[in-house]
């Protein structure tokens, strides 16, 4: 399967994202690499994803997963080589799936050879590549982000004897905007990907460019320019090529990015995702209602990107403290489970392993408007080792099978990356592909089915939203709808049965067919439409008129 | 259209059991609300005062307290073409324009239920639907609001609420901060006959708010007293004796100043008809409770105690001592019925006194109490007419005490209240001897 020419292939994507050190090793060294990926992408193309989300996979230190990249052009040698990307990259293409990567050039590590020739001497040509002062006053009151490691966005030099800026970690140093030679040379690093093939980029951290006196130093109209002139090559030099924007703010604000559909293709939608598991808890719909209605309007080739969990933790800064001291208590009351403002779990143990609120939170993120990011391992439900440190406990190796080390890597155990999940409940005996594939009622079959509906109807990814507003709170339901294709989703929240009557008079005439089962339902009258509703249960009807 | 109650009551009486009273379409609303955490029920309306605020009030209060519970409002809509529609939307169009950022508000909906009626309902009949409501929606806690109440706060509503919720308590009655010469009736008469009788500590026994749990409210919706007139009417002095009597954790929560009635100013004859003759009528239903008994109860207060103001007043007690001459006098053979030979004697005797040297002796205030609750009991005449004979004397007694306490400290008022109650507890005898004796009643 060829990839199709549509250079809004983003809007329709199933995305998968996957680190490749976690996901499969091939050559014995305990580390994920891309030639044990490449083996990997039957099951991909299998499971019905059309994207692959790579996290980075560059020369690093690693002292931040790789967002602390000490060359940009090639590969980790734990990883591969340059053409062990290439042959992945043709691999992937030929069943059909694309390949983002990321593009994290707000910082550097401070191994990277700019940095290094940077901080040598105040007179250095690379002096100005990053962002310097002799004190540490500058841009006083812009947040901490990592507010659990760091106290300053400023460092000390020793070498150099000067403070450089930092938003992220002390080790990851701030390339500075304002000098048009960075601005180029982050071009050309975006040019080296594009050649090889990549389909799009993730830019990391993107609201934190450029910094200015007096502004929290986020979401500047000059780093607006930087991202309006990077889109403007790249539509003319390399057509089709997404840009995604990591921005964790509020719908509003992320807005801006996509200004006149001139600047990223796509955003993530951060706060949905906190609210989609409050609603769950609450068991109401109101959460997510609210977080929608106020979610603006894009422009038509824009998109936003949808997710329940990802490498980081599940971050809980766009939430309210209210709100967020509702999560800790309800998701993370064993405080080894926060870090920073979030909560370093993954999807099946938030869940507390229900297979029921697992699907319909999975149901729920495959039928909003956006394009849906599943997390490596959640199509099988895997956990977490929360006792790993940092947000590498959702990091863990890809459960293959119940074989030695999961069927991951044949190094011998200790000698893994990251130990492999072994607890009677999430570990990889009782959780893995092989055994799930083997039977069509585990939760990868039940994974590919539900890919498959999605991926069958353009209208989840392009159709427009309506909410319908029944009485009973514990049921969210809403029309998607793209011309004649229309789809009713209801998805009861509760853990108890409930009874709704929607008012689908608009549709009067329509036959639902429930999408999984094909199933005929009676047709809509000018009454009230009762449905029941088991537990976590949601229904996904086509609405035809017959 | 939807069966309103007024109709399905009509045909529940003679039809269906008792647990089936509530209307569909309430039931409907109930579906969608499923299991709650805190009900408050708005138990009656002042068209002085638009039920709009009152929603408004509880949804704030649900906001700022209780972000993480779930809840609900219960309305009762008599069809009125008053404007409630209008008043509810128009709390909804400020609750949202005051809404702020997501998650300032509640994390939850504000669920709201609407019983239909066909007229405005009777007290009782719309706290018999609250408590079935807040039964079928197993709300841990529950409080009772009156649209008019110029006490309903967030933060009072929210005292009434969280003793039950989270402190165990089953009754949480207000407390109030009045002026020494607000709410007579209470001093003189409810609180110290209720406490003598039942050992009821609870001031406020006709509340216009109040808070109760789950086993408390379950109880009461199981009494089978929904169709008596008394309970109609005034429901409330019922439900605080009735946790009380039935040995319910009870307490007191102040809820500061006592705000000034709202409306057109009550006739002292319905008030006493509608809270004296629902004591009497307690008195009867729960005569095993008090008869043979001398248990009192306990209910810590909650919050600052009560509390007297003694600011000046303007009252006119020349006009309410010629209205206890002329009553006294007008109803002398309906009296006669309803006293005691001694009782009426004395009474006859201070009638023809002076003005300035007339004065209501607490000892015979009490007898003549207690004479009333015993006539009641026997019925001697028609129990209306009964009630409606003690206002004359309620206003000698009213006289006495604004002339006694003229220039009264509180604590001086503080301590008269509580030598009053003494009166009450010390002559109980006489109460139960007059209660169980044989009475030839006069046609």
């Amino acid at each position: 399967m060829a990839l199709q020419a549509d250079n809004l292939w983003y809007k329709d994507a199933v995305i998968y994202q996957l680190h490749v050190r976690t996901f499969c090793d091939s050559n014995g060294d305990g580390i994920g690499d891309f030639q044990g990926l490449t083996q990997r992408l039957d099951y991909l193309q299998d499971l019905g994803i059309t994207a692959i989300w790579l996290l980075p996979f560059y020369p690093s230190p690693l002292r931040d997963d790789g967002y602390d990249i000490a060359d940009y052009t090639s590969v980790h040698s734990s990883y591969g080589t340059l053409e062990d990307f290439q042959v992945f990259l043709t691999e992937a293409h030929k069943r059909g799936i694309r390949v983002i990567v990321e593009l994290v050039v707000n910082h550097t590590s401070d191994q990277h050879p700019w940095f290094k020739e940077s901080r040598s001497s105040r007179d250095n040509p690379k002096r100005d590549w990053y962002v310097w002062s002799d004190t540490d006053t500058k841009y006083q009151g812009v947040p901490i982000v990592f507010v659990d490691t760091e106290t300053s966005n400023w460092a000390w030099d020793p070498i150099s004897k000067s403070y450089y800026w930092h938003r992220f970690f002390s080790h990851q140093p701030d390339l500075n905007f304002d000098n048009p030679e960075v601005f180029e040379t982050v071009w050309e690093v975006v040019k080296f990907w594009l050649n090889l093939g990549v389909d799009g980029f993730r830019l990391d951290a993107v609201a934190f460019l450029v910094e200015r006196e007096g502004t929290l130093c986020e979401n500047l109209p000059e780093t607006h320019g930087i991202i309006k002139e990077i889109r403007k090559r790249v539509d003319v030099a390399y057509p089709g090529t997404m840009l995604l924007a990591e921005a964790n703010q509020w719908p509003a604000d992320v807005r801006a990015y996509f200004a006149d559909g001139d600047e990223f293709h796509a955003a993530f939608h951060f706060p949905l995702m906190p609210r989609m598991f409050m609603g769950l808890k609450l068991e109401d719909r109101k959460p997510i209602v609210e977080i929608l209605e106020q979610t603006p309007d894009i422009p038509k080739n824009c998109q936003w990107f949808i997710f329940l969990r990802n490498h980081d933790e599940l971050t809980l800064e766009m939430v309210t403290e209210i709100e967020r001291d509702y999560m800790y208590d309800e998701y993370a009351m064993d405080k080894t489970m926060r870090i920073n403002r979030g909560i370093r779990r993954r999807l099946a143990p938030l869940m507390n392993n229900d297979r029921r609120r697992v699907e319909l939170m999975h149901g729920m993120l495959m039928s909003m408007p956006g394009t849906p990011i599943v997390y490596y391992g959640d199509e099988i439900g895997m956990g977490d080792n929360i006792y790993l440190g940092d947000r590498n406990g959702v990091r863990t190796p890809m459960q293959w099978s119940s074989t030695l080390n999961a069927g991951f890597s044949s190094a011998d155990p200790e000698r893994l990356y990251a130990p492999v999940i072994s607890n009677p409940i999430y570990g990889y005996q009782a959780v893995n592909v092989y055994a799930q594939e083997r039977s069509e009622h585990s939760l990868l079959s039940w994974m590919k089915s539900l890919i498959r509906v999605r991926n069958g109807f353009r209208v989840f990814s392009r159709g427009s939203m309506q909410f319908l507003t029944p009485g009973n709170h514990r049921v969210l339901a809403y029309i998607r709808r793209l011309g004649e294709e229309i789809v009713l989703v209801v998805n009861n929240l509760s853990s108890s049965a409930q009874a709704v009557e929607l008012d689908v008079q608009e549709y009067k005439g329509y036959v639902p067919i429930e999408m999984f089962g094909r199933s005929l339902f009676p047709r809509f009258g000018t009454a009230p439409y009762l449905l029941t509703l088991g537990p976590y249960q949601f229904y996904w009807f086509q609405l035809r008129r017959i | 259209m939807a069966l309103v109650w007024n109709e399905y009551e009509k045909e529940s009486r003679t039809v269906l059991p008792e647990d089936t009273f509530l209307p569909d379409d309430l039931l409907r609303q109930l579906m969608s609300v499923g299991e709650v955490d805190l009900l408050v029920g708005i138990l009656s309306r002042n068209p002085a005062t638009p039920i709009g605020q009152a929603i408004q009030v509880i949804e704030q209060c649900f906001q700022q307290n209780f972000m993480r519970q779930r809840v609900v409002i219960v309305l009762m809509d008599g069809m009125s073409k008053d404007g409630d529609g209008v008043a509810i939307e128009q709390a909804e169009n400020a609750l949202q324009n005051n809404r702020r950022p997501p998650g300032i508000t509640s994390l939850r909906t504000i669920h709201r239920v609407t019983a239909n009626f066909l007229t405005e309902p009777l007290p009782g009949v719309a706290l018999r639907t609250i408590l079935a409501v807040a039964d079928l929606l197993r709300a841990r806690a529950c409080a009772v609001v009156t649209s008019s109440s110029t006490n309903l706060t967030t933060d009072s509503l929210a005292r009434l609420l969280l003793p039950a919720y989270r402190e165990n308590f089953d009754y949480v009655a207000p407390l109030y901060r009045r002026h020494k010469f607000q709410g007579l009736l209470i001093r003189n008469l409810l609180y110290p006959m209720s406490r003598a009788v039942f050992g009821c500590p609870i001031r406020e026994i006709y509340p216009s708010e109040w808070g109760f749990s789950a086993s408390l409210g379950a109880h009461c919706l199981n009494q089978n007293i929904w169709h008596e007139d008394s309970i109609r009417a005034r429901p409330e002095a019922w439900m605080a004796i009735s946790a009380v009597t039935s040995d319910y954790r009870c307490c007191q929560a102040y809820l500061g100043d006592k705000g000034p009635l709202t409306g057109p100013t009550p006739n002292i004859v319905d008030i006493l008809r509608q809270t004296v003759g629902s004591l009497f009528w307690c008195f009867e239903k729960d005569q095993d409770a008090w008869l043979d008994s001398d248990k009192t109860a306990s209910a810590p207060t909650l919050g600052a105690a009560q509390e007297l103001t003694s600011e000046p007043t303007d009252m006119d007690r020349h006009r309410i001592f010629e209205m206890f001459r002329s009553g006294v006098t007008n109803l002398e053979p309906v009296l006669s019925s309803i006293l005691d030979a001694e009782t009426h004697a004395e009474i006859k005797s201070i009638v023809e006194l002076e003005e300035g040297k007339f004065r209501f002796r607490p000892d015979l205030w009490v007898r003549t109490l207690y004479d009333f609750a015993a006539s009641y009991h026997h019925a001697v005449i028609n129990r209306d007419h009964i009630v409606q004979a003690l206002a004359p004397l309620y206003r000698g007694m009213t006289h006495s005490f604004l002339v006694e306490h003229a220039d009264s400290s509180p604590a001086e008022t503080e301590a008269a209240d509580e030598m009053l109650c003494s009166e009450f507890e010390l002559q109980k005898p006489y109460l139960r001897e007059r209660w169980k004796a044989k009475v030839e009643v006069k046609s």
